[in-house]
This record gives C-alpha cells, sequence and structure tokens, in this order.
C-alpha cells in the first residue's frame, strides 16, 4: 500500500515536470509571436506608403497569427494615435510626425491550468497577454 | 531510500535546466523588444525638422525636438516614466541608461561617418539624422545565469520627404 502511494505521488510529479515547462515555452512564444506582430504591422502601417493600420491589414494579421495556434476571433487589437486621431482608415492616413500606437491582447487561457493543479498562483484564464508598440508615421500626402 | 534521493536529486536538475533554458530565451526576445524600441525611437528623433531652416530651405534637424521625441518614443515603447524607470507594469526592473544622443545636422558633410570608440560603435550617414545608445538590464528569472546587461546602439536617418 506504501508503495503504491509512492508510485502515484512520484508519478504524478513526473508527469507535471515533463509538460509544465512546456506550457511556460508555450506562453513566451505566443508573447514573441504577439510582440513580432505588432513589429511588423508598426513597420509597414507607419511607413510612407501607409500611414494607417487598416482593417484589412488586421485581417490578414489574424489569419498569419491563427496559422501559428492562435484563435483568430480571441485576439483583440487596438490601434491609437499620439494625436488621437483614428488610425485605421485607409481613406485618412495619419501624417507624419504623429505616432500610430498598437496593442495587441490574447487571453492565457488554459495555459497554466497545469500549475493550478499543484496549487500555484497562476494568471486568470480570462486575463489577457499583450505585446504594444509605438511608432511615428512617415506618411507624407502626395503633391 | 537512496532512490529517493537520486529520484529528488534528478527533479532538482532537471528544474534548474528548464529554469536556465526559460530565462535565455526570454532574455533574447528581451533583447530584440529593447533593440527595436530604440530603433523606433531614434526614427521618430530623426524626423523632427527644424522650422528655421525649412524657412531658408534647408532640410535640418532640431536638436531640441529630437532629444525630447527619442525620449518620449523611448519611453513609450519600453513602458518607461520620465526619469527611464520602468512602469510598474513594464517588463524591465532597473533604470534604461541613455548613453549617447547625437544628432548630426545638415551643416556636416556627408557621407558622414559616426565613431564612438567607448561603444565601438561605427554608422555612415548619406542624410542628416540620430545616433542613439541605450544600456539595457534584463530582470533575471532565476539566478541561475549571471547578470545580464546590453548596450544598445542605434541610428536613423532623416525620412526622404
Amino acid at each position: 500500500m506504501k508503495q503504491l502511494l509512492m508510485f502515484i505521488l512520484l508519478s504524478g510529479l513526473i508527469c507535471w515536470m515533463m509538460f509544465a515547462p512546456v506550457y511556460k515555452h508555450l506562453a513566451i512564444m505566443r508573447q514573441a509571436l504577439l510582440q513580432q506582430e505588432v513589429d511588423y504591422l508598426l513597420e509597414v502601417g507607419a511607413s510612407g506608403t501607409y500611414g494607417y493600420i487598416g482593417e484589412s491589414m488586421i485581417r490578414q494579421s489574424r489569419e498569419r497569427l491563427a496559422a501559428r495556434g492562435f484563435v483568430a476571433g480571441d485576439l483583440v487589437y487596438e490601434v491609437s494615435t499620439t494625436s488621437g486621431v483614428d488610425a485605421t482608415s485607409s481613406a485618412s492616413p495619419v501624417p507624419r510626425g504623429t505616432g500610430i500606437r498598437l496593442v495587441i491582447r490574447y487571453p492565457y487561457k488554459n495555459l497554466f491550468a497545469i500549475d493550478r493543479l499543484i496549487g500555484a498562483a497562476v494568471p486568470d484564464p480570462s486575463g489577457m497577454m499583450s505585446a504594444s508598440g509605438m511608432k511615428m508615421s512617415e506618411y507624407v500626402p502626395d503633391r | 531510500m537512496y532512490k529517493l534521493l537520486l529520484f529528488l536529486f534528478s527533479v532538482v536538475f532537471a528544474m534548474m535546466l528548464h529554469a536556465f533554458q526559460m530565462d535565455q530565451e526570454l532574455a533574447l526576445r528581451t533583447l530584440f523588444w529593447a533593440k527595436h524600441s530604440l530603433n523606433r525611437a531614434a526614427h521618430a528623433a530623426a524626423q523632427q525638422l527644424d522650422p528655421d531652416s525649412l524657412s531658408r530651405g534647408v532640410i535640418d534637424l532640431d536638436e531640441a525636438a529630437a532629444e525630447l521625441a527619442a525620449l518620449q518614443y523611448l519611453q513609450a515603447n519600453l513602458q518607461l516614466d520620465e526619469h527611464l524607470m520602468p512602469l510598474p507594469d513594464s517588463f524591465l526592473q532597473a533604470r534604461v541608461e541613455v548613453l549617447a544622443f547625437e544628432v548630426i545636422r545638415a551643416s556636416e558633410s556627408f557621407p558622414y561617418e559616426y565613431t564612438n570608440e567607448r561603444l565601438a560603435f561605427t554608422v555612415t550617414l548619406r542624410r542628416p539624422g540620430v545616433v542613439m545608445a541605450i544600456r539595457v538590464e534584463y530582470p533575471r528569472l532565476f539566478s541561475l545565469l549571471g547578470p545580464v546587461s546590453w548596450e544598445l546602439k542605434g541610428a536613423a536617418e532623416l525620412v526622404e520627404l
């Protein structure tokens, strides 16, 4: 009986040891992918050609992230500017000198459920990981 | 009994390996994040035109406005306060130091080569621009890794109008 108890305890510990770090790695990778997506969208959106981060760009970004295992519908995009004007419309690009700020959020979901099993304090599943960045627009209207 | 000890020992060893790997992974991510933030700060600074020279038909940079913009963008991207101390929700924990900030104005002859011996940094600018270097310290999760800090260098030229 004692041996059986010991076996259950140890095998449980081994399972936790094998899987818990994988989920930490997943959290880091997701955060990194979000940051990479923010960098890319800002690089393109704030360039002289566009000057906005429009609906179609965000839709394509969702598709890219979905290909990496994100649930497209759960991604939250927040686009704002330093001057307060709207930066999502292709009809009115943000002029040169104004900063475009982008935040992408994604819920943690059950990434840390395995840690809750051993009683560790973990982020709420509805809590959001986020990546953000701000870049100055280069857009100059056509003369 | 000795098997149990061996087991516990290997558990500790495996966890240390995981912690070490995770810290290195995060450190690399932080390095890229800080470098991109620095690039954006230099980029914003290099767009600050001096209205006085512009009125004379010379495209030149305004040094005071450039420095203000650079700091503002660095603060926004790295989530720092006005003294470059990390805000409560920033990933960083130590103050970010500005090691070098230089505005290369239109009065220089181009191509201009900027050299900083101390930082071992050389960059060639073809137009007026901004050179900036910061020191960022990585907040280690575990003390397995030695202290990590980077001297990041960035430069940006005036964007073509």
